[in-house]
Parts: C-alpha cells; structure tokens; sequence
C-alpha cells in the first residue's frame, strides 16, 4: 500500500506540492499511516504540548490534556487556547461577530453581491487567545449556533486506525 | 545471410524505446531497437536502424541506398508540449474572446483521467495554457456565422497589440479570430498589420493564422491548434530534419516521411507539423485495413494490448471513422484522427487492492517499462498482470522477451500473496487469474461497447488481436462475441509498426461549411449549393495538389478524392461521404451525392431508417490527395500438414487456466506453418508475445500464416470466474 514520506505530507498540508503529485495521491487509495505522519506534522506546528486526537478545524483540534484533569479530551485553538469539553458546542466559547447589517455585509459582499439580512445573517467565530478567524457560519436570523462535527473517537480510532485510544478520566 | 531488398523503412520513436521495421517486398521483416535518445533522436535512429539491418546481416549504407521509403514517428513535439518547453508565443484574439486560453473546455479538465477521477471533481484541473493572459491582446473586430462583416477590424488596436507584445519578446505570434473559417478577411489583415509592425522593428517571426492551420468551425479547438503548431512543432520539426541529415549521410536519396493522426505519410517539411503528434494507434488501423483486403477481410475490430493500454477502433467495409475533434496532452484540437478508443488495461497495469473495502481494482497506473513488473525484478514493488501470468505458467519465465530478460516467479508470487491474496483470503493463483479474468472483462466490455455504440453486428465482423500482450488475453477478451473470426500474427507486436509501412501519401485538407438542401429547395438553391460545393472542391484540389508536388511527387500520380461531411438536417454528428464524381456537373450529380449519403448511413445505422424529408446538411467539405506507395505483400503458401513441424514443439509446461493445472504444449510461433492446426491447451512462444490457447480450443494457421483462433464450442468460460 502508498505510503509516503513525511515531507510530502508536510507540502500536502501547505499546498505547496506540485499539482501532478497532488493529484496522483488523490487518485490513489488512502496511504495507510497518513493520520499519524499527518498528526505528527501539525504536532510539531501548535503552540501547546497536550497530543492531538482530531484536527476538527484549521486551526482546532481535539486533545487529551496533559495537565490536569490529565488525559481530558478538550478542544483548543493552535495558539492553546481552550474551548471546553469536546462533547459540547466549542463555538460558545468563542468570540462571536454576526453581520447582520448592511455596512458590515457590504465590507465582504459589496452591492449586488449582498444578502437579506432579514433572511440570513453571517456569523464569525474568533479565538479569544490570538483573534484568529476559527470558523464562519450562515443561518436564519435566530436558529442555534450550529454544531458543526461531535466525532465518535473511540470508534474511529479503533476501527479506523486500528489502535485504542487511551481512556478519558471520568 | 538473407538475400532481400529491403523496401520500406519504418522507425517510431517512443517515450523509451526506438523501434525500427525493416520490411522486404515479400513482407518479411526485421525488428530492431534502440533506446530513444531524446535529445538527439538522430542517434537513436541509427542504431535502431542498425539493429535491424544487423538481423538481416545487411550493410547499413546498402539498405539505406536501396530503400525507397524511410518514414520516421518521434515523440519531441509530444514531450515539448507535455515539458511546456516550447516557444514563447503572443495570441491575439477577437476582443473579448482573451479568456479563452484559461477557460479551455470543460472537458479539457478531466480528459485522459479513470473513470473514479471522473467522477471526483476535487481531482479535475485544467491544462496550464501554452500563452499566459499577460500574452494574450485582443482586437475589436466581428465577423457574423454568415461571413458577413459586423464590425471593422481595429487596425489600430492590432498594431498596439503587435507592438506589446513585441515588448515581451515573443517567438512567435497566433491569430485567431471568430468565424475566420467562414470568412477569413481579418485574420489576414491583422496578419498584415503585425508584418508592418515587424518589418518596421526588423523583426523576423513567425505568424500563424488559425484559418491557415486548419479553417473548421469551433473556435476553441482552431485555437488550440494554432497554439500548438506555433508552440510545440518548431524544435520538432529540427530534430526531424536532423533524423533526415543522418538517413542522407547513410545515403538515402529520398526526403524522410513523418505519419499523419489519419493515417498518411507527409514530407517532414510539412507546414501542418502538429497533425503529426496523435500518430501511436495509428499503424494498427492500417496494418488491419491493408490485411483485411489481402485476405478478404473488409470489416474488422481491431484490438491492440500493450503494457500500458488497450487500444480498439472499428473498420468498416474498408472505412476506418475519423474523428474530428480528438484530445493531445489535454487539448482538444480541430484535427481530423483515425478514431479508436482506449482503456487503460495492459500487461503492466497495476493490481490494487483497497485496504478497507477490499474492493479490487486495476490500473489505470501501469508499471511501464521501468520499474516494469516486479517479476522483472527492477524494482517493481506493485503486482501487475504480467505478474499473475508469469505466476500462472503462461509466460515463460526464460522467453521473457526472448530471454533478454529472466523472469523472477517468487518474487512475483510472494508480492502477490501478501498484496493481493491474503487480504482477500483466497490462493495466489486463484488471486492472479482473478485479477487477469478482471483484465480480460473490461478488454472484453470495451470492444461489446464499440459493438453496441456503432451499431456494428459482430457476425460481420473479424476480430484482430496484436500488440505484446494481445495474444496472451485474447481467447478470453473475444470469447463469446460472436466473431466471424478471430485473426493474430506472428508479428503481432509489431504489428502497428508494420501498419505505418503499409501507409500510402496522403494530406487531407478541408473546410467547414453549411450548406442545406432537401425536398423543398428551389432549382436555384440547389444550383448555388452546387456551385458553392465545386467552388470549394477545386479551391482545396489545387492547394492539395501543389503542396504534393512541392514534397516531390509527380503530378499524374496525385489522386484527389472529395468528400463531404453529411448529416440529415437537425441531426448532431456527420458521416465522412465519398463523393461519387468529383465535380457536380448537373443536377442529378447532387442527388448522386445525397443518395451517397443515405446509402452509407443505411449501412451504417442498419436498423434506423433513413430521413430524406428532414433535407441534408454539409458541414464540411474536404479532399483527400493521396499518393500510393509500395507496400509490403504476405507471402502466400500452400496449407502443409495439420501437424506442426517437430522442430516446433518446445516441450510442455504447467498452465494455470480455469482453476486447475494443464499440461500445455509448447510451440515456437516462428517455425509454424500454414496448415498446422494447435489444439489447446497449448502456448504459443515467440520473443516478444505469447499466445495462449486453453483446453478446448484450437488454432489454426492459413497460408498467409495468420492464427485463427477457434473456440472451442462449450468450454467453459474463464472471464465467468472473475472473483
């Protein structure tokens, strides 16, 4: 089976690899150790120690804590900051930006290329430890913030990866 | 020492390898190679060529002397367009139109991909153009679909253009206006502008004008034709007069031949160069046409297996499809084709499979020549069928390639067992006829897709298997169909260079149109339809009858043959008709040509009735101005004994076939002769193919010594056990 090398995921990720290889590994089936090389890439790349689980963003990820409570399975932004139990909605914790008002939409769809804001606002989810930009989501004025993605990590791991993932403190 | 005179000298460069043809009169041939040497492809000739002349034990000089025809294919156009080394060119369009070159057609972003790539369209990207925008200058100017001028070309625009571009350093400059395959007036004056502009600068580049290269309706495929011509075929067109330079200092005295995409030999000094780069399958519709008319033969499927792909086209009673409209490198071009189609299935296709799903799949990632099949122990490290052949029995594993190669079985066998056999829980070589069987099923469904697509009835029809890896698969991939037979070679992997030596001089030249009659048109339309249709005729006879004698051949020797491309009116795809007289002189001349028409698409869509009230419709006129040439002739001998000579009989070997173990006989291909009839389950061994043929079976050779394959009538069919 594929298997590639830590380099070439580390471009795969950065976009950065020519398009004829890109495509040749999309054509493939998936390589067998591409979660860990993958993890093991953006491990290196975050501003905390605590291992990662799951990316579930750009710039967020599922980890089991190192402090305590040691081994507690919570969402953090790569600049460390935490977001709470990943079994709960990490978007409440965030910094919320609705634009809902002509001014602020047209900063992003100008004129014609603009909505109803009577009929859908834009909401900006922002890291409260380093500002950036987590998420962004469109909804009817007044439905819930919406929860994006509660993985089933146990099974994943074990069915997927093919290793148990070591047990969270209750 | 063979005593021959050689006669036609056939060379096809490709990505690895540079195969020579060295045919006689009697059609005895001599196959060389050499490894291709890309940037000298002079060097790489002469050896190849050496090579073959070395079988022959002929002097080089000798043979280069006596030859009357060398013709030459190479792949650096192909290479400098796939590199995008070619030449920085500047594009000017009609205003508006500068976009073009980025958004291409849609298709352009998937061609060539497998069908899963197909599907997912987070894999579609489209070709980087060959002229970035910052190249690309448009001129205000229209010209309606009538011809007529809507607006003005923008002399003064062309020139700033002209002039920008300069700026930038170009090598070239393209042309390519709106409807300028219908009226072709501003084309020619941007042209001119640019010339001024030029000769103003002292500057001496080439100009290409879309219409000049090729003036048939639909603006993205002119235009990517145009960009290629002035793009790709310049160094080409170097390296090819280099192969010519060193045929001459060899003593050749005649001018090196290239192959046209539909199938006709050309000066290398052509102006056209880029109709040369879709040449591969080319030879095998050919050879096939020019064998079926030796044996009777009119109607044939073709089917080439090599290592990578699997090639299949459709000849009908001596009428091969043109295609108008093919793909190169992921361009679509305005560029006429001998039309096959292709699937990626070969001896050196890859085995996969899936490791969640346990999904098999083959290909389309073949293991080419290098690293090639893990047996070849090259460092191939994935199975490929050649694998499971080997592993099976049916390839020798001393006769790989004449013994060139030693074949290693367990490496094979082991690769096999833990990629393939053990994730799928069954035996190593039940898993390696599976996947073989796999191969042979989509082979198989690929020609049952041709069948059913073209409306062709297989009982008409003769089935000819060649290529490498042809005589190894095909009992399977023909069983069933329903074939009035099923023909191989014993050249049967050279069988497409043989049919490029079988090519006579041709140029086709044409021009797209639209002209309609039908039940209702009046004496006077139909009148101007004649006019118009003889006007462009005898324009397009003397433009193909000066461009021959300027490569050389005598006037009295061109023969011109109009056709017209025609379809009912409302319909979407034409019909090539071969015009039934060359002028329409009267009246019932253009009922001649419309009832041409309805014959030929009787014959073709046998079950759908014709639709004269509907009218006709041309779309395109054209000619084809051919020159013959001498061809090779098989040698006919009287049918012998049923019993093939002893000295053929190699021994037996232990073949997989059918989940069971047979002990085969083994015969050399070469010593056959006609009238020897093998009975399976038997193999067949030559240097460069194998043909196996399972229990039940039997073939039979004629006196043209081609193999008849004959089923057996009830064995059991081996592509029902895929896994």
């Amino acid at each position: 089976m594929a298997s590639y090398d830590k380099e070439i995921i580390r471009d795969l990720i950065d976009g950065t690899l020519p398009w004829q290889s890109t495509k040749s590994i999309m054509s493939q089936y998936k390589d067998d150790d591409r979660f860990f090389k993958y993890i093991d890439i953006l491990q290196e790349r975050v501003k905390f120690n605590d291992q990662i689980l799951l990316p579930i963003g750009e710039h967020l990820y599922i980890v089991a804590k190192k402090s305590e409570p040691q081994g507690e399975r919570v969402v953090k932004c790569g600049c460390g900051h935490e977001f709470g139990h990943y079994t709960n909605n990490w978007k409440l914790n965030a910094v919320i930006n609705v634009r809902d008002e002509e001014e602020e939409i047209a900063e992003i769809y100008p004129g014609r290329h603009s909505y109803d804001p009577d009929w859908m606002e834009i909401r900006e989810f922002i890291c409260p430890g380093c500002a950036t930009l987590l998420e962004v989501e469109a909804a009817a004025p007044g439905y819930p913030i919406v929860f994006d993605f509660l993985p089933y990590l146990e099974t994943f791991y074990r069915d997927w990866l093919g290793t148990e993932l070591p047990a969270e403190p209750r | 020492m063979k005593k021959t005179t050689p006669l036609v000298l056939g060379i096809d460069a490709g990505g690895t390898m540079t195969d020579t043809i060295l045919v006689d009169k009697q059609g005895n041939f001599a196959v060389g190679k050499a490894p291709t040497t890309p940037n000298y492809e002079s060097e790489g000739f002469i050896e190849s060529a050496q090579d073959a002349t070395n079988i022959w034990n002929l002097d080089i000089n000798k043979t280069f002397e006596e030859l009357e025809v060398a013709l030459y294919s190479g792949t650096g156009m192909l290479n400098t367009l796939l590199s995008r080394t070619g030449k920085r060119i500047g594009l000017i369009v009609t205003r508006g139109m500068e976009d073009a070159v980025l958004m291409g057609r849609g298709l352009q972003s998937w061609a060539g991909y497998s069908y899963e790539d197909r599907l997912h369209a987070v894999t579609h990207a489209h070709p980087d153009p060959l002229v970035p925008l910052s190249r690309v200058r448009g001129v205000t100017e229209r010209i309606d679909h009538f011809g007529q001028v809507v607006i003005p070309a923008y002399e003064h625009e062309a020139v700033s253009g002209v002039k920008e571009l300069l700026e930038q350093d170009i090598e070239g400059l393209c042309v390519c206006c709106m409807y300028s395959h219908v009226n072709p007036e501003h084309e020619l004056q941007i042209g001119e502008a640019a010339r001024r502009v030029f000769a103003e600068q002292d500057i001496d580049i080439p100009i290409y004008l879309s219409h000049h290269v090729r003036p048939i309706i639909r603006e993205q495929s002119r235009l990517n034709s145009t960009l290629i011509e002035a793009y790709a075929t310049s160094q080409g067109r170097e390296q090819l007069l280099g192969v010519e330079t060193a045929a001459k200092q060899h003593g050749f005295s005649n001018s090196m031949q290239t192959m046209l995409s539909y199938g006709g030999l050309a000066d290398v000094r052509y102006p056209r160069l880029h109709e040369t780069m879709i040449s591969g399958p080319v030879g095998g519709l050919l050879g096939a046409r020019h064998v079926g008319e030796l044996v009777g033969a009119d109607s044939v499927i073709v089917s080439d297996m090599g290592g990578t792909s699997f090639d299949i086209g459709a000849i009908t009673r001596g009428k091969v499809p043109i295609e108008d409209e093919p793909t190169l490198a992921r361009f679509k071009l305005n560029l006429p084709t001998l039309a096959m189609d292709t699937i990626g299935a070969g001896g050196g296709t890859i085995v996969k499979v899936d490791p969640y799903t346990h999904k098999v799949s083959l290909g389309p990632e073949s293991a080419g020549s290098v690293p090639g099949p893990v047996a070849m122990d090259m460092g191939g490290t994935e199975p490929t069928i050649a694998d499971c052949d080997a592993i099976m029995g049916r390839l020798n594993p001393d006769n790989f390639l004449g013994g060139k190669v030693q074949l290693n079985v367990d490496k094979a066998k082991q690769v096999l067992k833990e990629k393939v056999a053990d994730p799928l829980g069954v035996d190593v070589y039940e898993a390696a006829e599976g996947m073989v069987n796999m191969l042979e099923m989509e082979a198989k469904s690929s020609i049952e897709s041709i069948i059913s697509s073209r409306g062709v009835d297989p009982g008409e029809y003769h089935l000819m298997a060649y290529g490498g890896s042809g005589p190894l698969h095909m009992a399977e991939y023909s069983r069933g169909l329903g074939f009035k037979g099923v023909l191989s070679f014993p050249f049967a992997a050279a069988f497409s260079a043989f049919g490029c030596t079988t090519a006579d001089y041709l140029h086709r030249h044409s021009q797209s149109v639209h002209i309609m009659t039908g039940p209702d048109s009046s004496d006077k339309d139909r009148e101007e339809a004649r006019r118009q249709i003889n006007e462009i005729w005898s324009e397009l006879d003397s433009q193909a009858r000066s461009e021959l004698i300027s490569e050389g051949h005598e006037t009295d020797a061109i023969v011109c043959e109009p056709f017209a491309m025609m379809r009912y009116t409302g319909q979407l795809e034409d019909v090539e008709v071969a015009a039934p007289v060359t002028k329409l002189e009267s009246d019932e001349d253009l009922d001649k040509l419309t009832q041409a028409f309805e014959d030929l698409y009787e014959q073709i869509n046998r079950s759908v009735s014709g639709y004269g009230t509907a009218g006709f419709t041309i779309m395109e006129l054209g000619l084809n101005a051919r020159v013959e040439k001498v061809k090779p002739e098989l040698s006919r001998r009287p049918l012998g004994s049923k019993n093939p000579d002893p000295e053929a009989a190699k021994g037996k070997r232990s073949m997989y076939y059918n989940r069971a173990w047979h002990e085969a006989q083994l015969w050399e291909m070469d010593m056959l002769k006609p009238g020897n009839v093998l009975e399976g389950p038997a193999i067949v061994e030559h240097p460069a193919t194998t043909l196996v043929i399972p229990a039940g079976d039997r073939v039979r050779v004629d006196e043209w010594t081609i193999l008849h394959y004959e089923h057996g009538e009830d064995t059991q069919n081996s592509v029902g056990n895929v896994l």
